[in-house]
């Protein structure tokens, strides 16, 4: 983890060692390179603003020394513009601050899951299969009809099957929508999917994580 | 106050006055050129064809006759009244006949054009010196003959139209200057008098505006566009005491209500359910003040307006997913949502506002409208060009008088402390829509005899690429 805020980063590293990481603190962005250059780390999670080298150069010149290590940038800043240069200098995923620590744990589990994913043509998870090139769904062999919104949604699940997954990622991933809406417009779209894919089967696929969002497990 | 003339010389109205001074002192010398050039000109290539024609008879006779005969022409042809002078001299300079007493020079060998002043005398007895132009030269290496016209009064007249133009054009001049000095004068003084106002402004004095003439002036414009400029910044500075004040009031309560629920979690027992669920809610109050924190950025970003790439974006498409998003949400609370958006509706603008704008207005509908009640989504292309996306229910709406009101930053009205928001809606939907060089207005909603509300997003639209 590379951020200058000593609080900040003690709270955000006792947090993710909580949640099974082992965490190393650099203090600014020169530092924060060369030890992410060195390797050996599974998931950098980048502030944006840094003493001595901004945390998007970082993820620029990391990527054209060739490190793959995925990247998480957090920033003061969430607008567009930034958002779409950090993701274009090469980091995987920008998370707005203010951020609860639950967003955070979830999104470094979904970097740290994706390592070297190959691309994929279909996904399962327990008896649910999706098959994204005739974009079919089943569950225990028996066809599923869903609309192409809820398609996206399913796939985003399963994709990051067996992890939470926040409200605040679906919005972003699913819809490509970057504010909070005020009301629960992501809950009643899951409740809905869940009725598609869990209320004829005796095992519930789609579960609620009380304060963080979603988690589908098979 | 009086500007003084050193002033003065330096304004640009005094400037235009010179430029314009210079022009016409161009085009009167041009005048004068002319005129020289048809008179004064004509008149001595007249005379020189003439001279020329005169010596060449008068070297055919002496070629003929000799000396005698030659000498017999010229004291004929110089007894005749006209304005021709004939001299004839011998080879030394030594005059034998003719209208002139003496040369006007001693020639060389071959014939040559001459022009000189002789005088004349007048039928009073007096003087005056006349100018002549003509043609002398030794015939045959022998006598000297010259032959010229007296220019006299033609050349006269030609001076005398000369000097009038040179001084109409001094008078020119002159006039060209003070009354650019006059227009100067005049520019400057009202010059001053918005530079006063600015001044004073400056000094702090806000209300102070330029006096308008009402003569439809340049200055009369530019006093108009530095009032509206005052009114701006007033309504801005109000705009930001009144947000400061409302940011101290309305974060008041949550903070308080957080530190009494962080209090609470301290009077319970450690790792209670009891500590743990005052802790939950000491942080739902956090977040809440965090939202408002980032709505009150987020506004102040749109109301700077500086370094948004305003880029094409499809309404249609928008609208189209934000109704799919939204409906669900709406028929879970029991009300009937619909959405009737135009194709090939499309703005200049920046997508993510222009989706949260909307998604704010849709928000508000869903928020307000109580069980039972409609929302619908129009957008459409108005007669006039502009694109119109129009969020209606059928809820408690606002009373026109409110209207305005509501879109100031921080308002909410009563009856609506109870729901969640920090009262930013509205007033980013605003700030959005003079982003795009639009507005938002408020109207009557769905309900019968108007009851609910309209909320009105006008935009310019982009012409669709076909």
């Amino acid at each position: 983890m590379v951020e200058d805020d000593a609080d900040m980063a003690e709270s955000l590293k006792a947090s993710l060692t909580a949640d099974d990481h082992t965490v190393d603190v650099a203090g600014d962005g020169e530092l924060g390179q060369s030890m992410a250059s060195e390797g050996g780390y599974d998931v950098i999670v980048l502030d944006r603003m840094l003493p001595k080298k901004l945390g998007v150069s970082v993820v620029r010149d990391l990527r054209d020394q060739g490190v793959s290590t995925p990247v998480l940038i957090l920033s003061a800043l969430h607008d567009e513009d930034h958002r779409v240069e950090g993701l274009n200098a090469g980091a995987n995923d920008y998370l707005g601050k203010p951020f609860s620590t639950r967003e955070l744990l979830a999104r470094v589990r979904a970097l740290w899951n994706g390592r070297d994913r190959e691309p994929q043509t279909r996904l399962a998870v327990g008896d649910l299969e999706m098959d994204l090139l005739a974009r079919t769904v089943k569950r225990s062999g028996k066809k599923l009809d869903l609309q192409p919104r809820e398609f996206r949604l399913l796939e985003y699940l399963m994709r990051h099957a067996g992890q939470t997954v926040t409200r605040r990622m679906l919005l972003e991933n699913v819809w490509d929508y970057h504010f909070d809406p005020q009301t629960n417009v992501i809950d009643v779209h899951i409740s809905r999917l869940r009725s598609k894919i869990d209320r004829d089967f005796p095992q519930s696929l789609l579960h609620t994580v009380r304060g963080s969002g979603y988690r589908l497990e098979g | 106050m009086r500007p003084d003339l050193g002033a003065l010389l330096k304004t640009t109205t005094f400037r235009l006055g010179l430029v314009q001074a210079g022009v016409v002192l161009g085009f009167v010398v041009a005048l004068l050129l002319y005129v020289y050039f048809e008179t004064a000109g004509q008149l001595i290539r007249d005379s020189d064809v003439l001279a020329d024609q005169e010596y060449a008879s008068l070297e055919r006779s002496y070629a003929e006759g000799g000396i005698r005969r030659l000498n017999q022409e010229v004291v004929e042809r110089a007894a005749r009244p006209g304005s021709m002078l004939y001299i004839l001299a011998e080879s030394s300079g030594h005059v034998i006949a003719g209208d002139l007493p003496t040369l006007p020079s001693i020639p060389g060998s071959s014939p040559q054009r001459v022009d000189f002043s002789f005088d004349r005398n007048t039928a009073d007895g007096s003087a005056t010196h006349v100018r002549a132009r003509g043609r002398m030269g030794r015939l045959l290496s022998g006598p000297i003959l010259v032959v010229a016209r007296d220019l006299g009064d033609t050349a006269f007249i030609a001076g005398r139209v000369t000097r009038a133009l040179w001084t109409v054009a001094i008078l020119g001049l002159a006039l060209s200057v003070i009354s650019g000095l006059l227009a100067a004068w005049q520019a400057a003084r009202r010059a001053e008098v918005l530079a006063g106002t600015a001044r004073e402004v400056m000094g702090g004095d806000l209300t102070r505006r330029a006096p308008v003439l009402g003569i439809g002036d340049e200055f009369d414009e530019l006093a108009q566009a530095m009032n509206g400029m005052l009114d701006r910044i007033e309504a801005l500075m109000q705009t930001t005491r009144t947000a400061g004040d409302a940011i101290a009031h309305d974060l008041r309560s949550p903070l308080t209500r957080f530190r009494q629920k962080l209090e609470t979690a301290l009077e319970q027992p450690p790792n209670s359910e009891a500590d743990r669920e005052a802790l939950r809610k000491a942080v739902e109050e956090a977040d809440r003040l965090l939202d408002m924190f980032a709505a009150i950025l987020r506004l102040a970003r749109v109301e700077a307006a500086s370094n948004w790439r305003l880029e094409r974006v499809n309404v249609t498409d928008i609208l189209q997913e934000l109704a799919e998003f939204y409906e669900p949400a709406a028929e879970e609370q029991g009300l009937k949502f619909s959405a009737q958006v135009n194709e090939n509706l499309a703005v200049r603008g920046d997508q993510g506002l222009f989706t949260q704008a909307v998604s704010n207005l849709v928000e508000n509908a869903l928020k307000y409208t109580p069980s039972g009640g409609r929302v619908e989504v129009r957008a459409m292309q108005r007669p006039d060009g502009r694109v119109e996306i129009d969020v209606l229910d059928d809820g408690p709406g606002v009373a026109p008088a409110e209207r305005d009101r509501v879109v100031e930053r921080f308002v909410r009205l009563e009856g609506a402390r109870t729901t969640p928001g920090a009262g930013l809606g509205l007033s980013l939907v605003a700030a959005v829509a003079r982003l795009h060089r639009g507005g938002l207005h408020l109207r009557d909603g769905l309900g019968d005899d108007g009851k609910g509300l309209c909320a009105a997003l006008v935009l310019p639209a982009l012409e669709m690429a076909p």
